[in-house]
C-alpha cells in the first residue's frame, strides 16, 4: 500500500517536474523521461553566494553533464548554465543575476532534470549589495556532525523557529558552520551523513559558509587544500564575495549587506602575528567598511567546556594574537566552537590573559566590559542592551556555541561568560532596524527543545547616517591661519592675507604624483577625477601641504 | 494523562537509550582534550599490547599533544610489531623534523620517498623542509619546485616558503624570488594579499625603490580604505630620505582619516594610527 502511494507520488512528481521545465528555454525542456536515469546523491547545495552569483554544488552517482535551470518565477526556469564535462561531482557557477533577487532553480544534465522542487523550495537569494542595511537572518551551527538525534532535534528546533517566527518567516539568508562538521575524521561518508543528509532542505535554499574544525582536519589537508571538507567547500580565495584576497579557501572573507564576516582556520594555519594568515586578516579587517564584522574560527578564545583556553595552545594564540588586532579594529561578534557547549561573553573588549584575571569592572576602570551595559545581560527587558557607537565603538561578545550535535560538559565557569550552558543548541543572528537610525544584532541560542535559553542585541547607532562632518578642511597652514582654500566642484579657490604673497601651487594625486601646477590662485580643477589630492601651497613665508577633496 | 504499558516501557527504552547514547558520544565526540583519548588509547594497548593499530594511533595523538619523543617510541614500537603501513614511514620522519632531528627525519623520509613515493607532493614538501634545516639549499629548492609544479592546491604560504629557501640558497637572488612570487600570483589570483605583501619586501630589501613606491601605490589603488598604507608609504619614503613625499603620504592618511565615517574614526586602530602620523610628521 505505501509503496504504491510512493509511487504515484513519484509518477506526479515527475509529470509536475517536466511540466515546470517544459516551459524553460533550456535543453532539458524537450527530453522528457519518467524516472532520472542519474541518481542525486548529494544536494544541490550553495556556495559563496554574492550580489551578482553564487555556485551550485551536487553529486550524481553517475558521471554526467551538468546543467543548472534558473529564473525568477518558478514556473518558468528560463535561463540555464551548462557544463558538457562528464562528472560526478557537479560546480556550476551562476553569474549576472540581480542583487537581493530570489531565484528558483534546478539540477539536471543534458537530457533530463534530476532535482527540483516543484513547491517552491529550491532557490537562492542572491545577497544584497554590501553596505544595505536590511533584515539579515543567519543561522550558527558549531560541532553538530554526530548524525545522530541530537542534530536532528538541534536542526529541527531551529526549523521550526523559522517558520513560526513572526518576522521574515522561513528566511534564512546564511548558514555558519563553526568546524567539526562531520565526526569523527570529517571523510567524505561522514559529511554525507552527518552534513548533507542532516540540512539537505535547507543546503538549497541559503548559502553554506563553514571554518575549519580539528575533526574536519583528520581528513583534510590544508597543506595542500585537499581532503573532503576542502573539496565539499568552495571559498572565495580572490574575494570573490568582497573582503580581501587570502588566496586561500582555508581563511577568507565575505560580505553580506552591511555585515563583513571573517572566517578563520585556527587549527592548520600559523596563528603568529606577522605570518600571512594574521597579515592577511589585519588587512582584511582594516579594508572594510561595512557596519558589523563577525568573525568566525573553531578554537575558542574563551572556554571552560570540554576545551579551556587557559591550557590549549590553539585558543591561546588566538586570543592572544588575532583578539586585539580585530578588537582594535572593530569586531561586533565572535563566533566558536570546538568546547561542546553554549558559553556568551559579556560586552568584552581587551581581556588576552586568563580567565580568573577578567575583570567585569568597565574598561574606562580597568576592567574587561565595555559601557553601562557592558557587565549586564544585553537583554533589552533586563539589565539593557549592549550599545556600540562612533563616540564607543570598542566591545564584543564572543560565543562559544559547540553543541549543536552533543554536549561534553566541562566546569563551564569561565569569568568572561555571562552563562554557560551544557545544553544542545544552535544560535540565530538577526539584523534589524532599531527604528532610530541604527541597528540591533539580536543573537538567541536555541534549544533543541525549541526553548530559546539566552539571548542578547548589541545596538549600533548611526548606521544608516551618512556623517555630515566629514566635510573637507578649508584651511591649510593651521598654524598661520594665514592662507585658506575652497574645493569646488570646478575651481580650487586660495585666498591669504596681506603679508602673504603666493608663489606657486602644486597638486599631487591619491598616490602622491604631481598631476597639476599653478601660480594662480583660482586653479580649474573641473577636468580633474574626483577624488581626494594633496596640495602643496608656496608663499613667500612657507610652503603648506594638506589634503583637499574635489568633489 | 495516563500510559498503557508498552507505551510506558517504550519511554522508559527511549530514555535509556537517550541516557546511554549521552554517556557513550560523550566519549565518542569528547575530544575535550588529547591527554583523555592518550589515556584511553593506552588503556586498549594494555587490552591489547601486541596491536602495532593502537601505536600507531597514540603517536599520532602525542604527536598533536607536542609529545614527539613518545610519539617516535610508539611510532617505532608499532613498526617493530610489523606495520608496514606508509603512512607510519612519513609520521617518524615528520615527528623526526617536529623535533628538531633533521638527519633521522632526512633518512626516514628518503627512504619513504623510495618506496613508492617519488610523486606524493606532501613528502617532497617534507622533504624539501628538512633539507632546509640541514642547510642543503640546493636540492631543498629542487624539492620544493616539484611541490610548486605538482600540488593541486597551492597556497600562499607555499610560495612563500619557496620564497625563503630560494633566498637561504642565495640572498642576493632578488630575482629569482620575485619570479617565484610572480608566478604565484598568477596561480593563486593576482591580488592574493601575502604575496603582494613579500613583493614589497622583495623590492624594498633589493633597494628597488621606485619599483617599492609602484607596489605601495598598488595597495592605494586596490583597497578602500587606504590611511594605513598612506601612513606605511610614508615611513617608507621617510626611511629613504624623501621627507616632503613622505608629508605628502601623511597629508593624505590625514585626509582620508578625516573623511572616514564616524564609525571608524574613533576605533583603537584609527586612533594608534593618528598618534604614529602626529609622531612620524614631528619627525620629518
Amino acid at each position: 500500500m505505501i509503496k504504491k502511494s510512493t509511487l504515484i507520488l513519484l509518477m506526479l512528481f515527475t509529470v509536475n517536474s517536466f511540466s515546470q521545465t517544459a516551459t524553460a528555454d533550456s535543453p532539458i525542456a524537450t527530453s522528457i523521461k519518467n524516472t532520472p536515469s542519474v541518481v542525486v546523491e548529494r544536494g544541490p547545495y550553495l556556495q559563496t553566494g554574492t550580489p551578482t552569483s553564487v555556485i551550485v554544488k551536487w553529486r550524481t552517482d553517475t558521471a554526467t553533464e551538468s546543467v543548472v535551470n534558473y529564473g525568477k518565477e518558478l514556473g518558468s526556469l528560463t535561463k540555464n548554465e551548462t557544463s558538457k564535462v562528464l562528472t560526478t561531482e557537479h560546480e556550476v557557477a551562476l553569474s549576472g543575476l540581480t542583487p537581493n533577487t530570489k531565484y528558483y532553480f534546478n539540477i539536471g544534465n543534458a537530457t533530463e532534470v534530476l532535482s527540483e522542487s516543484v513547491s517552491g523550495d529550491m532557490y537562492v537569494i542572491t545577497a544584497p549589495t554590501p553596505g544595505t542595511d536590511q533584515f539579515v537572518r543567519a543561522w550558527i551551527i558549531g560541532d553538530p556532525g554526530t548524525a545522530n538525534a541530537f542534530q536532528r532535534q538541534v536542526r529541527d528546533a531551529y526549523y521550526n523557529y523559522v517558520d513560526t517566527t513572526a518576522t521574515n518567516t522561513g528566511k534564512t539568508d546564511m548558514m555558519l558552520f563553526l568546524g567539526d562538521n562531520a565526526y569523527s575524521t570529517g571523510t567524505d561518508e561522514e559529511y554525507q551523513s552527518a552534513f548533507f543528509d542532516i540540512y539537505y532542505e535547507m543546503f538549497k535554499k541559503s548559502v553554506a559558509w563553514s571554518c575549519l574544525g580539528n575533526h574536519d582536519a583528520y581528513s583534510a589537508d590544508s597543506a595542500t587544500q585537499s581532503g573532503p571538507y576542502y573539496d565539499i567547500f568552495t571559498f572565495p580565495k580572490e574575494a570573490e564575495a568582497g573582503g580581501t584576497p587570502s588566496g586561500t579557501e582555508a581563511y577568507f572573507s565575505f560580505d553580506y549587506a552591511n555585515i563583513h564576516v571573517i572566517s578563520l582556520d585556527s587549527h592548520h594555519t600559523s596563528r603568529a602575528i606577522g605570518d600571512p594568515m594574521y597579515n592577511w586578516a589585519l588587512s582584511d579587517i582594516q579594508n572594510t567598511t561595512q557596519d558589523w564584522i563577525v568573525v568566525l574560527f573553531h578554537h575558542p578564545a574563551y572556554s571552560k567546556g570540554s576545551h579551556d583556553s587557559d591550557i590549549e595552545d590553539r585558543l591561546i594564540e588566538m586570543r592572544e594574537n588575532f583578539m586585539p588586532m580585530l578588537e582594535a579594529n572593530g569586531v561586533d561578534l565572535v563566533l566558536n566552537g570546538h568546547s561542546h557547549s553554549y558559553e556568551r561573553s559579556y560586552f568584552i573588549n581587551g581581556h588576552q590573559g586568563l580567565a580568573n584575571t577578567f575583570s567585569l569592572e568597565e574598561i574606562t576602570n580597568g576592567g574587561n566590559t565595555v559601557g553601562a551595559t557592558g557587565k549586564g545581560d544585553g537583554k533589552e527587558d533586563g539589565d539593557g542592551v549592549y550599545q556600540k557607537d562612533s563616540a564607543q565603538p570598542e566591545g564584543a561578545v564572543y560565543i562559544t556555541t559547540g553543541s549543536a550535535g552533543h554536549i561534553s560538559g566541562g566546569d563551564l565557569n569561565h569569568q568572561a561568560m555571562y552563562i554557560s550552558l551544557n545544553k544542545l543548541g544552535s544560535c540565530v543572528m538577526e539584523i534589524e532596524d532599531d527604528g532610530n537610525g541604527g541597528q540591533n544584532m539580536v543573537i538567541k541560542f536555541i534549544r533543541e527543545t525549541g526553548e530559546i535559553e539566552d539571548y542578547f542585541t548589541i545596538n549600533k547607532t548611526g548606521v544608516t547616517i551618512t556623517d555630515d562632518a566629514n566635510e573637507p578642511k578649508a584651511e591649510v597652514g593651521a598654524e598661520s591661519k594665514k592662507v585658506l582654500y575652497v574645493a569646488g566642484h570646478d575651481l580650487l579657490t586660495i585666498t591669504m592675507d596681506r603679508n602673504e604673497r603666493l608663489k606657486k601651487v602644486k597638486i599631487y594625486n591619491n598616490i602622491g604624483k604631481l598631476v597639476k601646477k599653478s601660480r594662480k590662485k583660482t586653479i580649474d580643477v573641473s577636468k580633474m577625477p574626483k577624488g581626494m589630492y594633496a596640495i602643496e601651497i608656496t608663499t613667500k613665508n612657507g610652503t603648506y601641504i594638506e589634503s583637499v577633496t574635489i568633489e | 494523562m495516563f500510559y498503557k504499558k508498552g507505551n510506558m516501557q517504550n519511554g522508559i527504552k527511549k530514555a535509556l537509550f537517550i541516557v546511554m547514547f549521552s554517556l557513550l558520544s560523550a566519549q565518542v565526540f569528547g575530544h575535550g582534550d588529547l591527554t583523555k583519548r592518550i589515556n584511553e588509547k593506552t588503556r586498549e594497548i594494555s587490552e591489547s599490547p601486541k596491536d602495532f593499530r593502537l601505536y600507531y594511533e597514540r603517536g599520532l595523538l602525542y604527536q598533536q599533544h607536542i609529545e614527539y619523543t613518545k610519539a617516535q617510541e610508539d611510532y617505532l614500537k608499532s613498526r617493530s610489531l610489523g606495520n608496514t603501513d606508509k603512512a607510519l614511514q612519513y609520521r617518524i620522519a615528520e615527528v623526526n623534523y617536529l623535533a628538531g632531528d633533521y638527519n633521522a627525519a632526512l633518512k626516514s623520509i628518503t627512504s619513504y620517498l623510495e618506496v613508492d613515493g617519488s610523486s606524493d607532493v606532501k613528502a617532497k614538501k617534507l622533504e624539501a623542509q628538512i633539507l632546509f634545516e640541514l642547510g642543503a639549499y640546493k636540492k631543498s629548492l629542487y624539492a620544493y619546485r616539484y611541490v610548486i609544479d605538482n600540488m593541486r592546491d597551492l597556497r600562499p604560504e607555499d610560495i612563500l616558503e619557496y620564497c625563503d629557501i630560494i633566498l637561504a640558497e642565495n640572498d642576493k637572488n632578488q630575482v629569482a624570488a620575485l619570479d617565484a612570487i610572480e608566478s604565484g600570483l598568477k596561480l593563486l589570483g593576482p591580488n592574493t594579499l601575502s604575496l603582494q605583501l613579500r613583493k614589497l619586501d622583495l623590492l624594498k630589501n633589493s633597494g628597488q625603490i621606485e619599483k617599492a613606491l609602484d607596489q605601495y601605490n598598488y595597495f592605494l589603488l586596490e583597497y578602500d580604505r587606504r590611511e594605513f598604507w598612506y601612513y606605511k608609504k610614508a615611513m617608507y619614503l621617510a626611511e629613504i630620505n624623501r621627507p616632503k613625499e613622505a608629508i605628502i603620504s601623511l597629508k593624505l592618511a590625514t585626509g582620508t582619516i578625516d573623511r572616514l565615517d564616524m564609525k571608524f574614526k574613533n576605533m583603537n586602530a584609527i586612533l594608534k594610527l593618528k598618534e604614529q602620523i602626529k609622531s612620524l610628521e614631528a619627525q620629518l
